[in-house]
């Protein structure tokens, strides 16, 4: 129908001119904001390209450097400190427990938070005072590689995000090819010495576990990070020990040389025990594929692992 | 019309025997009563009994004429005050504060003392020899400087009848023969009517005017203290030998308890 | 009349102190209110305050949104605990005692966790079930104790403490078996965190907050008699089994609300009495008012501390009460020896 034809009913003339007129106060506004859905379900509208942003844990912070955008970056958490640039960044406290006040004065304009970790009552209370948070939750490998891309389209760099996580695709799928063929030891992966905690299925660590070709031995336990006594362990008898440790040297030569005495243990005896930064496996974010990498080259070491990192 | 309180056949029990049976009692103005008898004889529930404090089953107990069941509990506070025979104060307060809490019974709405509640505090303390304790920690008092401080407290009360549970029990003989005296002047010169509850058999009954003797739940015997202690009561009840003579200067009973050894190990009870 | 002048409590005594400590109270509300990672000067506050003048957008949001009814919050949770500790202390005669005796603590924490299990929210669901979890309790307490319609003073003691234990031993039983953010929530509320203060809470609990500690006052001199023995309070016309069912029940009451909202901050509830006792002596006509005044500073204090000595990390504040508290409390009591037991 031409507008002109429109004269003879002046009631949807009235609409007609009334639509009009609200598009064109509204246009500025809607071109620009758009709702995401986080994994929650959460719907989080952003205005226009975040260029303020706020990780509330530092597995974002390695995403949010990943993917170029650390220049973005206005605070992070305390324990953000890799990539080295991320340290010079304003702290807003703890993963566990984030100081909104500090937040608000670094006035962003996203906020990303994760639900392993971040307190539901910080979400709420920056939700409350006006800053968009954006909450991941990945549950494995893949899942990690998805959000990365995720983040990547929210900040308006999908391209580059899509490209790059491609490429940590394929050093994925290369990894699971070549360890998921030679069978599978049964690993037990230590994430605390005293007492001896390990992780079952609900974890990441179990996926990396897995697709780096071992049997998690703890899988099927179940509590997230269940406490294990010495004689569950010379039970099951694990090929493999991996510690995850967050200091390095003298405490793991103590901690290797404390299983030394249970050589009734398959790993013990055959000198595989291991240790792995744990920051590759605790953290979700891009290092999740050096840290399956090392997981594989630990539990497959018969597999002659080329240096394509 | 003077006796303060009377009790008329009165049957008590906690659960379903009898801790007092068939109790008649008429406590006259202006008397000092001795309540004695053997522990677990029922001394302490009958004081309790006749300030209201607890139901008898049976019986009557009449508090001016009336009911005491049909006084309310504060009424009965403005008329009976009961001086315990140890009283632990949890936190310090001064003895001025103690002393100043009998008046409870009298504040109505207004939380607050008024002069006239100060000056009936700070008489009561005159006439009970403590007015110069009254800064003082109750904390800090002494045995018979406490048991002062809490008969001042029962005469703040302003109640015309005072029951004392065993005042003297934890007394040495100069305090409890103090606390006799104090009894018996502010008798005399308050116009009380007092019942004193008391192991101390002869010092009772040098100061009092009658004395009620109790076993098992009832009134053995009742009467003048020449009456009530003699050596037949007082070995049937307490289920001791005893000798009973007079006391030269008061010319009371004065009771001595023999000892096992068959001698009569003078010991003045 | 000489030797005990100027001692009985007179209201212009009570008016004098509640003014002080009131005033003292605004004051370090005050300065809490400029204190935080955010720069806002004292200066500002006052302008804020009094609005004079309006502060900028994020100094707004900052004192209207996060630090005032933080503020607030404390006060309010200071002022219940403290309250609570008095007339405990009074009513079971002892100087240990203190409003989360009777097992509000872990009743309310056992909401509280279950309400964090469930993943409802920290504004309505966590308090709702605290509350709920501190009520059951309380009433569970004061029901197994309860003989011939008397409450006992030493079984409620006992009762209190097996059932705070057994619900200890619930709650580290979740704390074993839940894991990421869930449990750094639990974790959170069970050392007492007042960041999530609310103004519905506030004006939800203030009022009846308020209204508890009225009808508390009311008794206070029942309260001094009880201090003394119950059978003396008894015999003077105290009616002590209906004082002892209403106060249990008012404290636990309002103690379940404002800990649902805070979670467990201990310490308040035992020393403030105890100071406020020490300096002002026993008489609650004084002693109630004063503590629960000096309960909301100190809660005020401790939390500022809590907020800025580690900024922007917080320590919770059951930990700055505690630090505060303990050696203060040790170096009174052996100034004053142990007036509180008598032999």
């Amino acid at each position: 129908m031409k507008i002109t034809q429109l004269r003879s009913y002046p009631l949807t003339k009235v609409y007609v001119r009334l639509s009009f007129f609200i598009l064109l106060f509204s246009w500025p506004v809607l071109s620009h904001a758009t709702v995401f859905h986080d994994s929650l379900g959460r719907d989080v509208m952003l205005c226009s390209v975040p260029r303020r942003i706020i990780s509330l844990a530092p597995s974002i912070t390695e995403i949010i450097y990943f993917l170029g955008l650390g220049d973005r970056l206005v605070g992070v958490t305390k324990f953000s400190y890799f990539p080295g640039e991320a340290q010079k960044k304003p702290k807003v406290g703890v993963y566990t427990d984030i100081n909104v006040e500090k937040v608000i004065t670094l006035n962003p304009d996203l906020a990303i938070a994760t639900a392993d970790g971040n307190k539901r009552e910080d979400v709420e209370m920056l939700e409350e005072v006006g800053i968009p948070v954006y909450v991941i939750n990945p549950r494995s490998i893949n899942q990690i590689l998805d959000t990365i891309e995720k983040l990547g389209e929210i900040c308006g760099v999908p391209d580059r995000a899509k490209r790059l996580v491609s490429a940590l695709r394929e050093r994925v799928a290369r990894v699971v090819k070549a360890a998921t063929k030679k069978g599978r030891p049964l690993v037990l992966l230590v994430i605390h010495v005293k007492p001896l905690m390990s992780i079952n299925r609900n974890t990441i660590h179990h996926d990396i576990i897995r697709s780096a070709g071992g049997r998690n031995m703890t899988g099927d336990q179940p509590i997230t990070y269940p406490r294990l006594s010495m004689e569950e362990v010379i039970k099951k008898a694990p090929d493999v020990i991996i510690i995850s440790s967050m200091k390095r040297g003298g405490e793991f030569k103590k901690a290797r040389k404390e299983w030394f005495r249970w050589h009734t243990i398959p790993a013990v005896r055959k000198g595989n025990v291991y240790l792995i930064d744990s920051d590759l496996i605790d953290r979700s974010g891009p290092r999740i594929v050096r840290g399956l990498e090392e997981m594989a080259r630990l539990i497959h070491p018969e597999i002659g692992w080329d240096e394509r990192q | 019309m003077d006796s303060e309180l009377i009790l008329k056949d009165v049957y008590f029990s906690y659960d379903n025997q009898w801790c007092l049976e068939g109790i008649d009692f008429e406590l006259k103005k202006g008397e000092v009563v001795g309540m004695i008898g053997p522990n677990g004889s029922g001394k302490s529930t009958l004081l309790k009994i006749m300030d209201g404090l607890l139901k008898i089953q049976k019986g009557e107990i009449l508090l001016l004429d009336k009911p005491i069941s049909s006084y309310r509990r504060g009424e009965i506070a403005r008329q009976i005050a009961m001086v315990p025979q140890e009283s632990t104060f949890r936190f310090p307060f001064s003895v001025f504060e103690v002393v100043l809490m009998g008046r409870f019974p009298h504040l109505g709405l207004f939380p607050f003392e008024g002069k006239e509640d100060l000056e009936i505090a700070h008489q009561s303390m005159r006439l009970t020899g403590t007015l110069d304790l009254a800064r003082r920690s109750i904390h800090e008092l002494s045995g018979g400087e406490k048991q002062r401080v809490l008969i001042a407290r029962a005469l703040t009360q302003r109640a015309q009848i005072i029951l004392l549970d065993e005042p003297t029990s934890f007394l040495d003989i100069r305090h409890k023969v103090e606390i006799f005296e104090l009894i018996s002047s502010l008798t005399l010169t308050q116009g009380l009517s007092v019942i004193i509850v008391s192991h101390d058999i002869s010092l009772a009954a040098q100061y009092c005017h009658s004395m009620l003797l109790l076993n098992k739940g009832s009134v053995y015997i009742i009467g003048e203290p020449s009456e009530v202690i003699t050596a037949d009561t007082i070995s049937t009840v307490y289920q001791c030998p005893v000798l009973v003579d007079k006391n030269p200067i008061s010319k009371t009973p004065r009771v001595t308890v023999l000892s096992r050894r068959g001698e009569g190990k003078k010991e003045m009870v | 009349m000489r030797g005990s002048e100027d001692q009985e409590i007179t209201p212009l005594k009570v008016i004098y102190t509640g003014f002080i400590l009131s005033g003292i109270l605004i004051i370090i509300s005050l300065i809490s209110l400029s204190l935080g990672p955010a720069k806002i000067s004292l200066k500002d506050v006052l302008t804020w305050v009094t609005g004079y003048k309006s502060v900028d957008q994020t100094a707004w949001m900052i004192l209207f949104k996060i630090r005032l009814p933080r503020i607030l919050l404390a006060g309010l949770v200071g002022f219940t605990l403290s309250i609570g500790g008095v007339v405990f202390q009074a009513l079971l005669r002892n100087p240990l005692a203190e409003p989360f005796i009777l097992g509000v603590s872990s009743g309310a924490a056992i909401g509280a966790i279950i309400g964090i299990v469930f993943g409802l929210g920290f504004n309505l669901g966590v308090p709702l079930l605290s509350f709920m979890g501190a009520l059951f309790t309380i009433l569970l307490v004061m029901g197994i104790s309860s003989r011939h319609g008397g409450l006992e003073s030493s079984t409620l003691l006992l009762t209190g403490v097996i059932v705070n234990a057994f619900f200890t031993a619930v709650i580290m039983f979740f704390i074993a078996t839940t894991s990421g953010s869930r449990l750094h929530s639990m974790l959170f509320w069970l050392y007492g965190d007042l960041s999530q203060s609310r103004y519905v809470q506030l004006s939800l609990s203030l009022p009846i907050v308020l209204i508890v500690s009225g009808i508390l006052y009311a008794f206070s001199r029942h309260l001094n008699l009880i201090v003394g023995g119950e059978e003396s309070a008894l015999q003077m016309g105290v009616e002590v089994e209906l004082l002892k069912w209403i106060s249990f029940l008012g404290i636990s009451l309002i103690t379940g609300m404002v800990t649902s909202f805070s979670g467990i901050i201990g310490f308040v509830g035992l020393i403030v009495p105890h100071i406020m006792r020490m300096f002002l002596g026993s008489d609650h006509r004084l002693l109630i008012p004063a503590s629960a005044l000096g309960g909301a500073v100190f809660l005020i204090s401790a939390d500022t501390l809590a907020r800025i000595i580690l900024s922007p990390s917080e320590l919770p504040v059951g930990v700055i009460t505690a630090f505060l508290g303990a050696p203060f409390f040790i170096y009174l009591l052996k100034q004053r020896g142990s007036q509180w037991t008598q032999s």
